[in-house]
């Protein structure tokens, strides 16, 4: 009995759910059954990723000899695979207990679930997968299940875009994940990914390199890297809010998987300048995700650009913790690594919360925009509250899970200097200098995010008519308590990931990661120190302080109730709030050369010799830059060599029996040779 | 709660110092110009004890001047109903106390049509040293003198000096 | 600054003692009339009556009901009648009780 069984179980399970799904998910029972299913394959991937931390390696198994296209199957639960699987069940009970209620019983459901399925079937084939061949088909059938996914309702141009901005840009990097794979394999001799890590050592540093770089890019597509991004918010406001859910919580994640698995297990490259490649991309990315976060009024573009930003903290520690390794610092190695992959889970938890969350906002309004939306804390209070959670989480507040692992992070980019390089040393303080920065804006950003929809007052007549009847609770306030548990169980998470780091590095952090029962230090017993367990509990208490001094010294007096001083107004009105893109309007000014805004104001008086005044048009556009100046120039250069060789099919038949002559000239001379 | 009363809590509770809020019911802010030069140098309203607040919570007396415009009543109650107790309002100014637009449509005429007024203090405008006296009176420091001046001549009293 | 300074103490303390010594400048404003009641026939009173723009002055049978509150000071009663009506020199009227500043003038007999 190995996390192998588990593993096996949930695939079983999910597997039935496809089927149950597309077969009778028209009919509400069908539906919960195949939800129903769907979690409890969850329970199981997220018991057998939880076990596998501490378990280790299983051997490459192929059950029963099966085989897929290309060779055998071949199956391993990792331990650095562990988290990843662990926070795939989590998510996936999570939708599971979520679908039901956002999901009408229709044949569009049917088929959408069935390509869930399917999916999650997939990534956990993606995490077990022990051979590059089964790794390779499992990556492409959860692109195309995803794919599928997205285009839930397909006929409208914006889902039909997303979904070919998001298969297109996954084939691109499939191509260079597939090269890179070929490198490794036919460098070392193995296709099993046991043996590649084994002998990794074999290959020359230049081809590991290149190895390692090409799936930098490749795997950098899936993880939202910038420039690689785009597809990012371009898909997930167009998917349902599970999907959306699903494609941030786990399959971003995914990529970032395949780039630990090339720097840590099979590709480790030497020297430096790849992990200082990697920590510079994950911080570029990292500040740039959340600038173009401030400027988005769509809740789920708005999302879907945070994903980008966590993405790249979580690379930019990898990076680091490659630095480190270069430099023979392996505690920190080992530690940044363990940060990075507690970042994944914490991170996958409250994105995908907050993405259910937007779906139920979605639903009980009638809209993404958040200028659309005020005062919804009123009318849908627990949906509220558990938004607020995982709102805390991501804008990394104590004491969520948040701030412990971007805690962890910043400790352990804090201690370059150890590196005794002054060059690399400065370089990994400007990583930590942008991810300063980084972590201020997400702040200001989820303020924005929490506060323009939740707060204040509604601003039309559809915000004011939400209602939480019917709306989901059960799946998004699961992962708001496993939000809470992340956090303040926060030392137990980590011994686990220790045990799992040991596996990957061979470093045992042990008493330099938690000295005592409940503390956390950054693997030097110098430098810094937290207890989250303690934090939170203190947190709590503090707040209790305020009501015991209240029920100790209430005033004696008679005392009345009267309304908030609001400087004697008799009556607010909506359009004195904030809007969403007022309130970043700071960001977007400061930061005008990154947005190059276009903007037309067109007055009446404009027109108007009289110079009559009436309603001003204002219209300010934030231009997509990757789009308009790498990925357009890109495609249109395709289009060209397309054009160059156009020619060669003419329509003409008899050009066409001239190729087939000309080639069996060929295949004379080539046999006669 | 009588007057006496009201005086006697003042200065045990305020003792010494005490947050003026003004409030503006729509006079011609003449009155108000009369108000801010009692923090000016010459009258210097500080060394009594006395400041100027702008936050009703803070405040322990609300000076209202102006014939309190309909329009305002209602900011004019909420001003009143934020500030905690104990609180004395003071209305000050001729369009105050009633004259002025006693029959104006757009105005209640008087602040008393409102709010709950503790001390007159008549003028048009009332100049700097009628409103410390008022101030005074309303802390309980000075006494009230208009009471024992009959306004007829020739035996009205001579001018005497204000009491401590 | 130091010009500023030295001036400053040349000129001394400008601010007043009021109220613990009377204030010199009181003497100059403006107050509200005191009514000498031997000269104040109903004819008169009646003039002031209709000539207050403020409403301070009514006339309730033989007496002259005489709401100091709604004084502006503006002088049109000693203006106009003035053996009647002098400048009091009042102006510390502050009062607890709105009634204690109207004040009852008793007329002259007689409408002359």
């Amino acid at each position: 009995m190995t996390p192998l069984t588990f593993l096996y179980a949930a695939a079983a399970a999910w597997g039935a759910a496809a089927l149950l799904g597309l077969l009778t998910a028209r009919v509400p029972a069908g539906l919960m059954a195949c939800c129903a299913l769907s979690a409890l394959g969850g329970a199981a991937a997220a018991a057998g990723g939880g076990w596998s931390l501490v378990y280790g390696d299983t051997p490459v198994v192929s059950p029963g000899g099966a085989t897929v296209v290309g060779g055998p199957l071949q199956l391993q639960a990792t331990s650095l695979a562990g988290v990843f699987t662990a926070l795939l069940g989590v998510v996936a009970v999570a939708i599971a207990c979520y679908a039901p209620r956002y999901h009408t019983p229709s044949r569009g459901t049917s088929l959408y679930l069935a390509a869930y399925n399917v999916a999650l079937v997939a990534c956990l084939a993606v995490l077990a997968a022990g051979g590059m061949v089964t790794f390779l088909i499992a990556w492409e059938t959860m692109s195309l299940a995803c794919y599928l996914l997205i285009l839930r309702h397909p006929r409208a141009e914006p889902v039909a875009r997303g979904a070919f901005w998001f298969l297109a840009l996954s084939e691109a990097g499939f191509l260079l994940v597939v090269a890179a794979f070929v490198i490794l394999s036919s460098k070392t001799g193995f296709t099993t990914l046991a043996g590649i890590a084994g002998h990794a050592g074999s290959v020359p540093g230049g081809w590991r390199a290149a190895a390692f770089l090409l799936a930098l890019i490749g795997f950098g597509f899936k993880a939202g890297l910038v420039p690689l991004h785009v597809w990012l918010p371009e898909a997930h406001p167009v998917a349902p809010a599970d999907g959306s859910a699903f494609l941030s919580g786990v399959v971003v994640k995914l990529g970032i998987y395949g780039i630990a698995l090339f720097a840590f297990r099979l590709a480790p490259p030497a020297g430096t300048w790849p992990g200082l490649v990697t920590m510079g991309a994950g911080a570029v990315t990292a500040a740039i995700g959340i600038l173009y976060a401030m400027a988005e009024r769509d809740i789920k573009r708005f999302l879907a650009f945070s994903t980008i930003e966590n993405a790249g903290i979580i690379v930019t520690a990898f990076g680091a913790a490659m630095i480190f390794h270069a430099y023979r610092l392996q505690t920190l190695w080992a530690f940044l690594l363990i940060a990075g992959i507690y970042h994944v889970a914490n991170h996958g938890c409250y994105k995908t919360l907050l993405f259910l969350e937007a779906g139920v906002t979605e639903h009980a309004t009638g809209t993404r925009d958040m200028d659309r939306l005020g005062g919804l804390i009123h009318r849908m209070p627990r949906s509220a509250v558990i938004a607020f959670a995982g709102t805390l989480g991501i804008a990394a507040l104590p004491p969520l899970n948040g701030f412990v692992s971007e805690w962890l992070i910043f400790q352990g980019l804090f201690q370059g200097f150890r590196t005794g390089s002054h060059l690399t040393g400065i370089l990994i303080v400007l990583a930590a200098a942008t991810l300063g920065l980084t972590g201020g804006l997400a702040i200001y950003a989820f303020v924005r995010g929490f506060g323009i929809p939740y707060l204040g007052m509604p601003r039309t007549r559809q915000a004011a008519a939400a209602t939480e009847k019917g709306q989901p609770i059960l799946g998004p306030g699961l992962l708001a308590v496993v939000c809470v548990a992340l956090a303040v169980g926060a030392p137990i998470v980590l011994a686990a990931l220790a045990r799992a780091v040991r596996t990957v590095t061979g470093v045992t952090l042990g008493p330099l990661l938690l000295p005592g029962k409940l503390t956390v230090i950054p693997a030097h017993t110098d430098f810094a120190a937290f207890s989250p367990t303690y934090l939170a509990v203190f947190l709590v208490c503090a707040l209790a302080v305020p009501g015991l001094i209240y029920l100790a010294g209430r005033p004696r007096a008679r005392s009345v109730s009267v309304p908030v001083w609001d400087g004697g107004m008799v009556s607010f009105r909506p359009r004195m709030q904030y809007s969403a893109m007022t309130f970043s309007a700071p960001t977007r000014v400061t930061f005008d050369a990154l947005y190059r805004p276009s903007v037309s104001v067109t007055r009446p008086s404009d027109d108007d010799p009289a110079g009559r005044s009436g309603p001003v048009h204002y219209e300010a556009q934030v231009t997509p830059v990757f789009q308009r100046y790498l990925y357009r120039p890109f495609v249109r250069c395709l289009e060209w060599l397309a054009d160059l060789v156009r020619p060669i099919q003419s329509g003409d038949v008899n050009l066409y029996l001239l190729y087939v002559f000309a080639v069996i000239l060929l295949a004379y001379f080539l046999g006669a040779v | 709660m009588t007057p006496e009363e009201l005086r006697e809590t003042v200065a045990r509770q305020f003792g010494r110092s005490l947050h003026i809020r003004t409030l503006d019911t729509g006079s011609c802010a003449v009155c108000e110009q009369e108000i801010r030069l009692l923090a000016a140098p010459h009258y210097d309203l500080h060394r009594l004890g006395f400041f100027f607040t702008p936050a009703p919570r803070h405040a322990d007396l609300l000076l209202v001047t102006g014939p309190m415009i309909r329009a305002f009543a209602a900011a004019a109650s909420k001003t009143y109903e934020a500030m905690p107790g104990p609180k004395v309002v003071v209305a000050t100014g001729a369009c105050a106390l009633g004259g002025v637009y006693p029959s104006d449509p757009f105005t209640h005429g008087t602040v008393d049509a409102v709010l709950p007024v503790d001390v007159w203090i008549p003028g048009c405008p009332p100049s700097p040293l009628a409103l410390l006296q008022g101030l005074g009176v309303a802390v309980g420091r000075l006494a009230e003198r208009v009471r024992d001046l009959p306004f007829t001549a020739p035996d009205h009293p001579e001018r005497t000096r204000g009491d401590s | 600054m130091t010009l500023w300074f030295l001036r400053g103490l040349r000129r001394g303390v400008v601010t007043t003692r009021y109220p613990a010594r009377p204030d010199g400048s009181a003497e100059h404003l403006p107050t509200p009339p005191a009514f000498h009641p031997q000269a104040l026939t109903r004819h008169v009173a009646d003039d002031l009556v209709a000539l207050c723009p403020s409403g301070a002055l009514r006339r309730d049978d033989d007496t002259l009901l005489y709401d100091v509150g709604k004084c502006t000071a503006c002088g049109r009663c000693a203006a106009e009648a003035p053996d009647v009506a002098t400048p009091s020199g009042e102006f510390e009227l502050a009062a607890t009780d709105r009634s204690v500043l109207i004040k009852r003038i008793p007329l002259q007999g007689g409408s002359r």
